[in-house]
């Protein structure tokens, strides 16, 4: 059965950040040169031929742009400017909306005034509720608790987590189904469970990023994600000190408080370092892709400026949150958390599931999934030798 | 000229004194040439050397001159004497250089060689330039109108030189003036034709004449001296003309050949590259079935070329084509979906721009080898996509554009000796002449009608091209002052056709101009001498008219050859194929190489010194040799070297002769020949070891083992392997024992 080729793909790839790829002859020096390809996982030149033959199926089913974390090295060896570094960002954007079944990901990645709206829309309405209700507020000191406790905050923090997590995992899912196919199925579990580490190494440590040549961006990577994380972790799991609806807390262990840590204290200490770590890594890529410094800064499409505004907005917001409740100035204080939630919030709904931040799951099952694979193709391999 | 006068040089420089006794050396010119005088000179090529030389032949009268000291490929401007004739022996490379020093051997050889040199002087006679009677034309005749024979003509006419033109059609401009745009250097995109341009230049110069809706009835005589009817309107016209630009042009392949896989035939929207073309005249580019605009086209790369049932060569310009035409189709819409699929895109050069521009413009390229045009319900092309290692299918298309090659103007008529084969076995017999030897193949196309006895046309060096070895004589057909360029020659594009025009125009000016001075053109250009036949003794053979690579020989009714000095390459070729020796040349003939195999000194078998003779081809085997010295390499010291001008001048009586005083062993080496030929003369090597073949039958006769005459080919840098070669063949000759002729 011959494949057939869609030449409209390519134009609709366009709005994903798919750029000169008419430029590839497919001479191969990408793939050449890229650390990370393999012989079984061979990119950036193959996925190149899908998009310039419009092949959605076999785009579809490729979990190689998630195993490129885009050092550019084959964007700079190409004989042809053909970017395939650049493709690949643009590919993986593309993959994020089709494993999303919303369509809501399609929208926010192809177009700008959508994506304005979206983000507009969910920053006012988490304004309008923060301003609706309240609780009456401490005008001599900046106590957060008095307007907005912790503890029915985050009652709001979990349903959105939860939200957050049902829409990534079944994207994720779809995610699987579209690398696998029907080997999905085909695999026993037990190559699923012992290959299950992998998944959390890389989900961690982003091992393989550290494999390409220049080691900087995964150090900005790590800082921004383990920042990130932390901070995730200190609102969603330690807002109120644990879980404070199922009575599972620590006061002493709560994020949001009216009373500052002592300097030593690990809460303080560690909403220091993802202040840190967020602001260091956020301020590179953004200088990165104002000078186009390296060539996976050399293309930004509006999303990732969005990605980057919002972040360090949430870290300046939260920042400035810090410094008026250490001069306990209440109104003020007040003020920046309703524009750092109004900030962080939209990011958080619309990038997780949606944009950006769903690589976090893509990725790593991604890895995860071509072991699975190799690790099946072998045993089916042996057996066969064995038979 | 008068009393010749014999001098010897001896140069003792570049080591030749450390490693042979010049003394003894100078003997050999007295010995010989008793009233030689004879001089030793530690650098000859000195100022110093040059002069005591030329006081000699101002003083002494000395007016033949021996040079014993380097090749005859080294420093031949300083030991050029006007007036005199010199004879170079090459005592450096191929003794001193790569024998052993101070050896007795080696002492011999160079004896050997210095009494060769001297014979040689002593028997040839002073060469003077060859003027017809007749008045030689400076005129250029260029044959086609087309973008290579208007730019030979403008550029001839520019160098100062009358041009005629003569083009078969109603209007000039060739194939170009079918084109819509054009794609040509520097191939940043595509451009208006502007063939226009250069037909007007060519139109206004008052130093062409253009003949248009013409043709050539009858090209008689020979370079310098062609006289051309023309036929035009209906009367003759006739030229005279020095030398002809042949660009004939050609036409594309006949896709209805093509077979089923490429859907000819089978659509109407199944059309070539040429049709294309016409296509585009109409102002859009439309399905020819029902003229709506399209929308998906696939390009068809290699349709029957390089493809040995149908073209066996690359066409060349077809990428670029359709690169072009590709860009057309997305010029109209640029939302239209182009496919190119092709074996391998050849955009050689600056043509690569070309190739980015339609991939930037969106042009889809998909490598295939297997393909095939599905024509049933609606047109599709399935193809095995090399990178995809899949077929696809490229389904729902208005046009399938087929890219059918170039079949050069030469490719049509008979071939002239296919021709006699196919009229039975009694014209073959008739015939047999000139079916001895491998046939040229010339076909009656119907372009130049040359009055040449070996046929009407320019003989094709391989696919009907009338080509040449591209790197060494490029545009040099095998007709003497007839110069092939463009589509005619090879298949190539329009800036290349520019190109070889010009080329073939320079070829052309230097054949008037050295003709005019009474020498030889390329590749012995400048050469003074030219054959003398002996008309008295001929016995109307053929031979000579037959084997002749240049067709330089006519023939009479009654088979007497009627030789064109104009024609002639000076390669011998003719001397050598004739059985009555009545050939010859005034400083080449086979009596002056006969007596110079004669001198040699044949030692007695007893003294277990065999001898070997080695005829080496001056263009590269000889080359080759001296190259051995060069490295300081050693080779066998039984061998004695005779330089010829082509293998293919190598006369069996030489074989005959050397046999019979005592040689062990003779080794032919010549030079490759085939498609890819190296011989300066195309056919020499070739003609000799067919002529060769012929020898056994003598060997036979004299009870000699027929491994005793080896020929073998090489070229300049397989010098490496002569020494091994030498020694192994000496080793042969070992095993069957000393040559018993040696005692008579």
């Amino acid at each position: 059965m011959s494949i057939k080729t869609d030449p409209n793909l390519k134009k609709e790839l366009r709005e994903f950040g798919v750029t000169n790829v008419d430029n590839c002859y497919h001479c191969g020096n990408c793939t050449a040169t890229c650390p990370l390809s393999t012989s079984d996982n061979s990119f950036p030149r193959k996925m190149m031929k899908y998009v310039q033959m419009g092949l959605k199926d076999k785009i579809k089913a490729s979990p190689e742009p998630w195993l490129c974390y885009y050092c550019g090295d084959c964007s700079v060896k190409c004989p042809r400017g053909a970017e395939p570094g650049e493709n690949m960002m643009a590919i993986r954007r593309y993959l994020t909306s089709l494993y999303d079944w919303t369509g809501f990901s399609k929208k926010f990645y192809t177009s700008e005034k959508f994506e304005y709206l979206a983000i507009g829309t969910v920053g006012l309405i988490v304004g309008l509720i923060l301003i609706l209700f309240h609780g009456t507020p401490d005008m001599e000191h900046a106590k957060l608790n008095s307007v907005w406790p912790a503890h029915i905050v985050e009652i709001g923090d979990v349903l959105m987590g939860g939200v957050l997590a049902f829409l990534l995992l079944s994207n994720t899912w779809r995610c699987i189904s579209f690398i696998l196919g029907d080997l999905k199925s085909k695999i026993p579990m037990g190559i699923y469970i012992s290959q299950a580490k992998e998944l959390i190494i890389h989900f961690l440590t982003q091992k393989k990023f550290a494999e390409c040549e220049d080691r900087m961006p995964w150090f900005v990577h790590l800082m921004i994600m383990t920042g990130y994380a932390t901070v995730f972790l200190l609102v969603v799991g330690f807002l109120a000190g644990g879980i404070h609806f199922i009575g599972l807390y620590d006061e002493r262990l709560m994020f949001q408080r009216d009373i500052i840590y002592p300097l030593y204290h690990p809460i303080r200490l560690l909403g220091y370092y993802s202040t840190f770590a967020l602001f260091y890594g956020v301020t590179y890529a953004m200088i990165g892709r104002l000078k186009k410094s390296k060539p996976s800064y050399k293309f930004s499409h509006s999303t990732d400026w969005m990605f980057l505004i919002l972040l360090q907005l949430t870290t300046l917001t939260g920042i400035l949150i810090h410094v008026t409740r250490l001069v306990d100035l209440p109104m003020p204080t007040y003020a920046l958390y309703v524009i750092h939630m109004m900030v962080c919030i939209p990011m958080l709904v619309l990038e997780v599931p949606f944009a950006k931040w769903a690589h976090l799951a893509y990725r790593p099952v991604a890895i995860y999934l071509t072991k699975v694979k190799a690790a099946y193709v072998a045993q089916a391999g042996s057996s066969e030798t064995a038979e | 000229m008068a009393e010749k006068k014999i001098a010897l040089y001896v140069c003792s420089g570049c080591g030749i004194g450390d490693a042979l006794n010049v003394a003894d050396l100078e003997k050999n010119g007295t010995d010989e040439c008793k009233d030689a005088q004879t001089k030793t000179h530690a650098f000859l090529c000195s100022q110093e050397g040059i002069d005591s030389i030329k006081n000699d032949i101002a003083n002494e009268g000395v007016n033949r001159i021996c040079v014993a000291a380097c090749s005859q490929r080294a420093v031949y401007d300083a030991f050029d004497f006007e007036g005199c004739i010199t004879e170079r022996v090459n005592i450096r490379e191929q003794v001193a250089w790569s024998h052993k020093s101070q050896d007795e051997d080696s002492q011999m050889m160079a004896e050997d060689y210095i009494r060769m040199g001297l014979v040689k002087l002593n028997e040839s006679s002073p060469v003077e330039p060859f003027i017809p009677e007749e008045e030689l034309s400076k005129d250029i005749l260029v044959v086609g109108g087309g973008v290579a024979g208007l730019t030979a003509a403008k550029e001839s006419a520019e160098a100062g030189y009358k041009v005629i033109l003569v083009e078969k059609e109603a209007k000039l401009g060739g194939y170009q003036a079918n084109l819509s745009k054009v794609a040509v250097l520097p191939y940043k995109g595509i451009s208006d034709n502007n063939i226009g341009e250069l037909v007007s230049a060519v139109e206004s110069s008052d130093k062409i004449t253009v003949y248009t809706s013409a043709a050539i009835e009858k090209t008689d005589g020979s370079p310098g001296l062609f006289s051309v009817t023309i036929k035009h309107g209906g009367e003759s016209i006739e030229h005279k003309a020095g030398a002809i630009v042949m660009a004939a042009g050609w036409q594309p392949y006949d896709p209805s050949s093509l077979g089923n896989g490429y859907g000819y035939g089978k659509s109407k929207d199944v059309i070539t590259n040429a049709m294309f073309e016409e296509l585009i005249k109409e102002g859009t580019i439309a399905r020819p079935s029902d003229g709506r605009t399209v929308e998906n086209v696939v390009f068809l790369q290699c349709a029957g070329q390089r493809d040995p049932e149908h073209l066996s060569y690359c066409s060349s310009f077809c990428c670029i084509t359709a690169l072009k035409q590709a860009l057309q189709v997305k010029e109209q819409n640029s939302n239209a979906n182009v496919y190119v699929v092709y074996k391998e895109m050849r955009t050689a050069g600056h043509a690569e721009d070309l190739y980015r521009a339609a991939q930037e413009a969106g042009v889809i390229f998909i490598r295939s080898q297997e393909r095939e045009v599905q024509a049933g319900n609606g047109l599709a092309v399935e193809a095995l996509d090399e990178l995809l290692g899949e077929k696809v299918l490229l389904d729902n298309l208005d046009m399938v554009v087929l890219a059918t090659g170039v079949v050069p103007a030469t490719a049509t008529g008979d071939d002239v000796y296919a021709k006699v084969l196919a009229e039975g076995e009694e014209a073959v017999e008739k015939k047999k002449d000139e079916m001895a030897i491998p046939p040229d193949i010339i076909r009656a196309s119907d372009i130049l009608n040359l009055s040449y006895r070996q046929g009407p046309e320019l003989p094709a060096l391989f696919n009907d091209f009338p080509d040449s070895h591209f790197i060494c004589f490029p545009y040099e057909t095998r007709r003497t002052g007839i110069y092939a360029a463009g589509c005619v020659r090879r298949a190539m594009g329009i800036s290349a056709a520019m190109e070889d025009a010009r080329g073939a125009a320079m070829k052309a000016i230097q054949s008037v101009e050295l003709i005019t001075n009474g020498q030889a053109v390329h590749p012995r250009a400048g050469d003074l001498s030219y054959a003398d036949f002996n008309l008295s003794r001929c016995t109307q053979c053929k031979r000579c008219t037959v084997e002749c690579p240049f067709g330089a020989i006519n023939e009479d009714e009654k088979g007497n050859p009627q030789y064109q000095a104009t024609r002639c390459r000076r390669c011998g070729i003719c001397m050598g194929a004739c059985p009555e020796r009545i050939i010859g040349f005034k400083d080449y003939s086979v009596p002056i190489i006969g007596n110079m195999i004669k001198i040699i000194s044949m030692p007695e078998e007893d003294e277990e010194k065999p001898r070997i003779l080695v005829f080496a081809c001056e263009n590269d085997a000889y080359p080759a040799l001296d190259m051995v010295g060069l490295h300081r390499m050693q080779y066998n010291a039984w061998v004695r070297v005779i330089p010829l001008r082509c293998l293919g001048s190598m006369n069996l009586v030489w074989i005959a002769d050397s046999l019979s005083s005592g040689f062990d062993g003779i080794l032919l080496l010549g030079c490759q020949h085939g498609d890819d030929y190296q011989c300066h003369f195309v056919r020499g090597s070739e003609l000799s070891k067919i002529r060769l073949s012929k020898v056994s039958e003598t060997l036979d006769r004299m009870q000699l083992e027929a491994e005793r005459v080896r020929y073998e080919t090489l070229s300049i840098n397989d010098y490496h392997k002569l020494p091994a070669l030498l020694d192994e063949f000496a080793e042969t000759l070992d095993g069957f024992g000393a040559n018993p002729f040696k005692e008579f």
